[in-house]
């Protein structure tokens, strides 16, 4: 008779299923580690990695978001210690994200109704990460061949069509006296993706912050870990009352390796130049969205799948 | 492992001993489970249970025969078909809905049970997976149905006729049900017929529990119960393992 290690196998009480112990705290600590050297929370590749060993799209997604908080939450103590958050640009940001996650988990709902929503995460990441890791990639190349030679240097920030919006506020710590709008529009966008995808948004939301915002670049990061705080505390918070999907237990397991493999990431990182920071994180997102490119086109082992309805 | 089996039938032995010869003719058939609830745990990573008994007359080839039908609690489960979309990305297209599909079924028997019943016989009792009623909406192929079988028997919930029923000295049988890691939890109905000249001429209905116990079923039952509260306690939770991580790195 087989004997089954049995110490190390936790049964996850939200997702039904019992699931080896050490993997889940492996996966974190991975995830982690590269969330670590490149300043990113990792649900997106969290999620995946997720669904890749049988958790079930629905509890994926919304543990990822809250594991999101925990690994972002050490960060964001960081930050703010130095000063580096705008809270005020935090909260224009937050009050579009709480919008835009009320709206994700009510299409998270509909899609789960339709059947779509291993579709659904696949195509958002696809085409997200396709487009996040393209940019990042080639700004990064772009950077390197600039380097060395006198180049010419980029403005503080540009005047565009945002400056003739109404509703100005004074962002003190951004060095911005701008309409409320545009952040609030990029917040509501990420708080729908968060919702959707089980990410906290940090990859996106740094370039936003910087290309179209023209944020005071100091206190991107540290701004931007404090939207994800907000927006996938209240993902988790919708998921669990809407959906009941949040497993802590899973959330947990994930947090014991993720905290730790976060440290060692960030060790590492400081010693990468920022442009080849950058490149590297851009091709691993552009891995991440080929992976799940290919699981949409590739003819599929079984045609039939069986969802379990909650 | 083996220690087991012997000590049911030596129970078996007592039961049997203690209603005395007469009581056992009154018996065609006594059955028994090793428990009556399995319990599920943060730990939990699959179980057995032990089904046992005894008849009047000798059984094996030749004379009685055992069937035993094991049913877990049922849910609803929706089977989709992959279709082709412009005939490169695949998306899920028609569906079946099964309204009440047992999230566990085992038989077996000292035989199976096609060779020890008449055909309507076995599938006037649903013995068996190709006699399991399934009502379905939506989508009609048969092949969904086949979809699920292949999806439940894969996952090792719905079992024909693994392991046969065990016979010991003409008189006791005894036969192991798997309960792998995902068994869903509920009240579950066991069977035991006996087959006599391929009529079935006794039953005894047993049932058992699965039940999630200690940590598991509080976090299960608060997320159900009071889905505010657990949402709070998992971003609370998550700040806290966040924070504690920070802690430990400044020091490090």
């Amino acid at each position: 008779m087989p004997v089954r290690v049995s110490f190390m196998q936790v049964y996850l009480p939200i997702a039904e299923m019992s699931v080896d112990a050490f993997l889940l705290i492996g996966i974190g600590f991975g995830v982690g580690w590269l969330s670590g050297l490149f300043g990113v929370g990792g649900g997106f590749l969290l999620t995946p990695l997720l669904l890749l060993i049988g958790i079930p799209a629905p509890v994926a997604v919304a543990s990822g978001a809250n594991q999101t908080i925990g690994a972002s939450v050490s960060g964001l103590i960081a930050q703010g210690r130095r000063g580096n958050v705008d809270y005020r640009m935090g909260l224009v940001l937050f009050s579009g994200g709480l919008v835009g996650s009320v709206l994700g988990v009510q299409l998270f709902a509909l899609l789960r109704r339709l059947g779509q929503v291993d579709l659904a995460v696949s195509f958002f990441y696809v085409v997200v990460l396709g487009t996040v890791g393209g940019l990042m990639v080639m700004e990064s190349v772009r950077a390197m061949r600039r380097r060395g030679r006198p180049g010419h240097r980029r403005k503080l920030h540009e005047h565009g069509w945002t400056h003739g919006l109404p509703f100005k506020i004074r962002f003190r710590k951004s060095r911005l006296y701008m309409s409320v709008i545009p952040p609030m529009l990029i917040g509501g966008a990420i708080g729908l993706l968060s919702a959707v995808m089980g990410v906290g948004g940090g990859f996106m939301l740094v370039p936003a912050m910087i290309y179209l915002l023209g944020m005071h670049t100091a206190v991107v990061i540290g701004t931007s870990l404090f939207q994800v705080v907000l927006v996938t505390a209240m993902v988790t918070l919708l998921s669990a009352i809407q959906l009941g999907t949040v497993d802590i237990l899973l959330t947990l397991l994930l947090l014991l390796g993720g905290v730790a493999g976060a440290q060692f990431g960030a060790a590492m990182g400081g010693k990468l130049r920022g442009e080849e920071t950058r490149a590297l994180l851009g091709l691993l997102v552009l891995l991440v969205a080929l992976g799940l490119l290919w699981g949409l086109v590739r003819p599929p082992t079984s045609l039939f799948s069986a969802q379990r309805e909650y | 492992m083996k220690a087991l089996p012997r000590c049911l039938l030596l129970v078996a032995w007592l039961l049997l001993g203690a209603g005395g010869p007469a009581r056992a003719q009154d018996q065609p058939l006594v059955a028994a489970l090793s428990q009556a609830q399995v319990e599920v745990t943060t730990g939990f990573s699959g179980a057995g249970l032990m089904v046992f008994g005894s008849t009047d007359q000798p059984i094996g080839p030749g004379g009685d025969e055992i069937i035993v039908l094991a049913r877990g609690p049922t849910r609803p489960i929706v089977i989709r078909r992959k279709v082709a979309v412009a005939g490169v990305l695949w998306v899920n297209g028609p569906a079946a809905r099964f309204a009440a599909v047992p999230g566990y079924y085992v038989i077996t028997g000292t035989r199976p049970a096609w060779q020890l019943l008449p055909e309507p016989e076995r599938q006037k009792n649903g013995l068996g997976l190709d006699a399991l009623p399934l009502e379905s909406t939506g989508a009609r192929a048969p092949a969904f149905r086949r979809a699920l079988l292949e999806q439940e028997t894969a996952s090792g919930l719905w079992v024909e006729d693994q392991t046969p029923v065990v016979i010991e000295g003409n008189r006791l049988f005894h036969v192991r049900l798997p309960l792998p890691a995902t068994v869903p939890t509920g009240v579950y109905k066991v069977e035991v017929l006996l087959v006599r000249s391929r009529r079935i001429v006794a039953r005894q209905p047993l049932t058992f529990r699965v039940d999630r116990v200690g940590t598991a079923d509080r976090i299960a039952s608060i997320a159900d119960d009071q889905p505010l509260v657990y949402g709070m306690i998992c971003v609370l939770g998550a700040c806290l393992a966040g924070w504690l991580g920070s802690v430990l790195f400044r020091r490090g």
